[in-house]
């Protein structure tokens, strides 16, 4: 009985949150725009030096957006995403701040 | 000849045909005059004619001009396409990762050079899809060198908040082995006793992930929560040796492993977070000897961590215990328990160029000999943002005799590409 809870039980709460997670998925990930933004909402910009300065900083230092190419930043903030649980908005306006300041 | 010089020439011949034309001339020979104008006639037209080409040419010239300013225009859209093919193609790979070289003097023992390096690739599509994996490459003791798969995982982001990972992944448990472990990124040259292979901290997992955040105003969750195959027991002289969680693609005890971490930042400076799992276990190697069908048990996790930023400063403390339960008919029938901590202080000076460093860990284990308490030191220069200068002291009392009882220094170097 127990082994039958502890096999069903994680299976059922990833269920749970995958199922919920999918109803949420209101819009595609991190959207289809992201990948041109040097014209974008000012905004962005200003929020993305914000995020930028708030959570890469909570791990390491903070590399110089020069030491990138725009390509280059756009995986390397998508596995920031993961690593550092960032909403797609966040890790978009990471990306504008990021792009725009190289 | 070209156009110009005829025509000049015509103008000058036509007052010369006009003045034998005359009057006086036509009156003395009219033959003459007839034959002059034809001929006046005829370079009248031919005049003309060469009129019409000139204007020609010079359309043309005109017409070529455009043509270059056309092909011009071609390679600068060429130029631009080229340029934001890199920013708006479908997928796009970045190679990363991190490197160190260190130079380790250990008290009564010998002292090495030791290098190492992990590899990290980065593969995404239209930020929908993303494949990350890294190497870790290191130099043995014997010359030999050893490739191991840290993680590898395919993220698949389910919406703004939620990413399901699969694969091979950095265990959630903690924060020191997810997030802190690259040698770019760690303050000190070591990790703390107990955050490394065979310790009280799990290392890595395979299985699946659900990874997101819950924004919350200012405030925020953060959260992972895993299955997975879980860890293998390693057994000795008919005790447990250590609790390998190193991610196997395999589960000798049929029974995954189900945990995560959830994380609370009131502040973006301050985050609490705790973690756990919990499932089974059982041994599968004893005195190097593999072991088939022994019995299974309870395994638990349990960990807290908390980290917070003021200014220069840098505070960040983490426990981890890890658990087996004894089973009567196993090989090796008690259990244990391993157990660690460390609290961590970093400060930054002289312009963020050098950083002090002071770390205190206790780990705990169910072998004296694993045993460690450890004081260490560091002074670390900041050559570029992610690439370091460190020296670190380590002063570390374990069973005597032991080298978890051997102080040791560290010079390292470490380069996050």
């Amino acid at each position: 009985m127990r082994t039958k809870f502890f096999t069903l039980a994680p299976v059922a709460v990833i269920s749970a949150v995958l199922g919920l997670g999918l109803l949420a998925a209101q819009s595609p990930a991190i959207a289809d725009d992201v990948t041109t933004t040097k014209q974008s909402d000012p905004m962005q910009f200003v929020n993305g030096s914000k995020t930028w300065a708030n959570t890469c900083a909570r791990c390491h230092n903070m590399r110089d957006p020069k030491s990138l190419r725009d390509d280059q930043w756009r995986a390397a903030i998508a596995h920031m995403r993961v690593r550092a649980h960032l909403t797609a908005k966040e890790a978009r306006d990471v990306l504008v701040f990021l792009q725009q300041s190289n | 000849m070209n156009t110009t010089t005829r025509r000049g020439m015509i103008a000058w011949w036509l007052p010369g045909l006009a003045f034998l034309a005359s009057p006086s001339l036509a009156q003395m020979h009219p033959e003459r005059i007839a034959e002059l104008e034809e001929q006046v006639s005829a370079l009248t037209e031919q005049l003309g004619e060469l009129s019409v080409e000139l204007d020609e040419a010079k359309e043309a010239e005109g017409l070529g001009g455009l043509r270059k300013d056309v092909e011009a225009n071609k390679v600068a859209i060429q130029a631009t396409q080229s340029a934001t093919t890199f920013t708006d193609a479908t997928s796009v790979t970045h190679l990363s990762g991190y490197a160190s070289a260190d130079y380790v003097s250990v008290e009564n023992g010998p002292s090495a050079f030791v290098a190492n390096f992990n590899p990290m690739f980065h593969f995404l599509y239209e930020n929908k899809i993303l494949w990350e994996a890294e190497l870790e490459v290191v130099v043995e003791e014997n010359g030999e060198t050893e490739i191991g798969l840290e993680y590898t995982t395919v993220d698949w982001f389910l919406n703004d908040n939620l990413t399901l990972i699969a694969g091979k992944f950095l265990s959630p448990i903690g924060n020191f082995r997810q997030n802190l472990h690259p040698s770019w990124i760690n303050k000190l040259p070591s990790a703390p006793p107990g955050f490394g292979h065979d310790g009280a901290a799990p290392i890595s997992e395979v299985g699946v992930q659900l990874r997101g955040v819950a924004p919350m105003g200012n405030s925020r969750l953060n959260y992972a929560f895993f299955l997975g195959n879980g860890p293998k027991i390693e057994g000795e002289d008919g005790e447990i040796h250590a609790i390998e969680a190193e991610g196997f693609a395999s589960d000798p005890d049929d029974e995954k492993v189900f945990g995560g971490r959830v994380a609370f930042l009131p502040i973006p400076s301050l985050e609490l977070a705790v973690s756990g799992a919990t499932g089974d276990a059982a041994v599968v190697e004893d005195d190097g000897i593999d072991v088939e069908g022994d019995p299974k048990r309870g395994y638990q996790v349990l960990g807290f961590d908390a980290s917070y930023q003021w200014n220069n400063l840098d505070l960040r403390g983490e426990y981890v215990k890890q658990e087996v339960d004894p089973n009567p008919l196993s090989i090796a029938p008690e259990g244990g328990v391993w157990e660690t901590w460390y609290a961590q202080a970093a400060y930054k000076f002289a312009d963020g160029k050098w950083e002090g460093v002071a770390r205190y860990t206790d780990f705990q284990s169910p072998h004296a000999d694993d045993t460690q308490e450890q004081l260490a030191l560091g002074i670390n220069y900041l050559i570029t943002p992610s690439a370091f200068l460190k020296f670190g002291y380590e002063s570390n009392k374990g069973e005597p005799g032991e080298i978890t009882d051997a102080d040791r220094w560290i010079l390292q170097i470490a380069y996050g590409y």
